[in-house]
């Protein structure tokens, strides 16, 4: 199947990697954006109520376990290169979470 | 909060009339060129690079305050403009590495924006490089798995001698008894559906894995009535891999109460954050 881009279809899954993503600058240089995950829930619930989760009690809890369960192995992923050869100086950052 | 739109600040203009005391980043770009992209920012602003050796910044000038709006109309417009730009990046210099949307770097006493930006760049300059490595030649893909459980809890039905020996408990019970055995019912198909989306989910997540470079796993959404999403990843997958994933994708799309939403190909954004 191919993918697609179409910019109407799309606007959902462009918010959640628009909004919720990127490049973070970890500096106090930035301007406090703290009003803005609600623009983004707003502008979601207005476009289409697709923030709301899971239905509760039915899969939420799966949804979680599921998610734990990739973190765990990209853990071990993660583990095992900063075990691995010493090329260079590595970036605890970029596995943090 | 008011931008004016008149107030056009271009990279050589210099001083303008009205202090700009902000930029806003698209995304940083593989180049060290100093260049116009013209007036395709959010609200028509002037785009340009601000280089730091081999990369830049694509930014716009700005007060240094969020946008913000209640309309939804107009965040959406803002959103999309933002894509615009990185998207033009992304042709351009083949790698970017994209912002969050309101990404806005200040001055600061003693520094304009300008020189902050620059700043940001130097000081981040290795972990910059070392994340365009990882996206290089590669785009993000979102891949979403739905399955229809009033389906799939059918067959689990028909197939399950449990659930089969419950059912014909119901008919041969009197209304009361009958009640508590159909939550039972209810209970034990619950826990099967929960079994069933775990095995999928392993299935797929496996079958996945094999044609990207990465994946994440997000939270699934509600999708509508007679659907439910078990699965929602973001890919990153090399340039020429996407038809090995969408190949595969359709095997999973084929089979009888799943579906699979593929769209893309989109800047790494789920790629360059912190984890």
């Amino acid at each position: 199947m191919e993918p697609t881009r179409d910019s109407h279809a799309t606007l959902v899954d462009l918010l959640d990697r628009i909004l919720d993503k990127g490049l973070v600058i970890y500096a106090d240089i930035i301007v406090s954006v703290a009003g803005i995950p609600l623009i983004g829930v707003n502008l979601r619930a207005a476009l289409a109520g697709m923030e709301t989760m899971l239905e509760y009690g039915v899969m939420q809890e799966w949804d979680e376990r599921i998610r734990a369960w990739e973190r765990e192995r990209r853990g071990e992923k993660a583990v095992s290169m900063v075990s691995g050869d010493g090329d260079g100086p590595v970036d605890a950052t970029a596995f943090a979470g | 909060m008011q931008h004016a739109d008149n107030v056009r600040v271009g990279p050589s203009e210099g001083e303008a009339t009205t202090k700009v005391e902000g930029r806003y980043l698209y995304c940083v770009a593989d180049s060290g060129e100093k260049v116009s992209l013209g007036p395709i920012g959010m609200n028509g602003e002037e785009v340009y690079t601000v280089p730091y050796k081999d990369i830049c910044a694509v930014v716009h000038d700005c007060p240094a305050e969020p946008y913000q709006s209640a309309d939804a109309e107009v965040v959406k417009t803002w959103v999309i403009a933002h894509q615009r730009v990185v998207d033009k990046a992304w042709e351009k210099w083949g790698t970017v590495l994209p912002l969050g949307f309101d990404t806005i770097i200040r001055d600061q006493a003693g520094s304009d924006p300008q020189q902050n930006v620059e700043n940001w760049l130097a000081a981040d300059y290795q972990t910059i490089k070392r994340k365009m490595e990882t996206v290089r030649g590669k785009a993000e893909y979102g891949v979403q798995v739905f399955w229809q459980p009033r389906l799939i809890a059918r067959h689990i039905a028909e197939t399950s001698a449990e659930i089969g020996g419950l059912e014909e408990d119901i008919k041969s019970k009197p209304r009361g008894l009958a009640y508590m055995y159909r939550q039972k019912l209810e209970n034990a198909l619950k826990r099967e559906l929960e079994a069933k989306a775990d095995q999928c989910f392993k299935d797929f997540y496996s079958r996945i894995k094999k044609h990207v470079c990465d994946l994440r796993v997000e939270k699934t959404k509600k999708a509508d009535n007679d659907r439910q999403m078990i699965m929602n990843l973001s890919c990153l997958v090399d340039g020429d891999k996407s038809t090995d994933l969408g190949e595969e994708l359709e095997g999973i799309d084929k089979m009888e109460g799943f579906s699979v939403r593929f769209t893309g190909p989109w800047p790494p954004y789920s790629f360059v954050g912190a984890s």
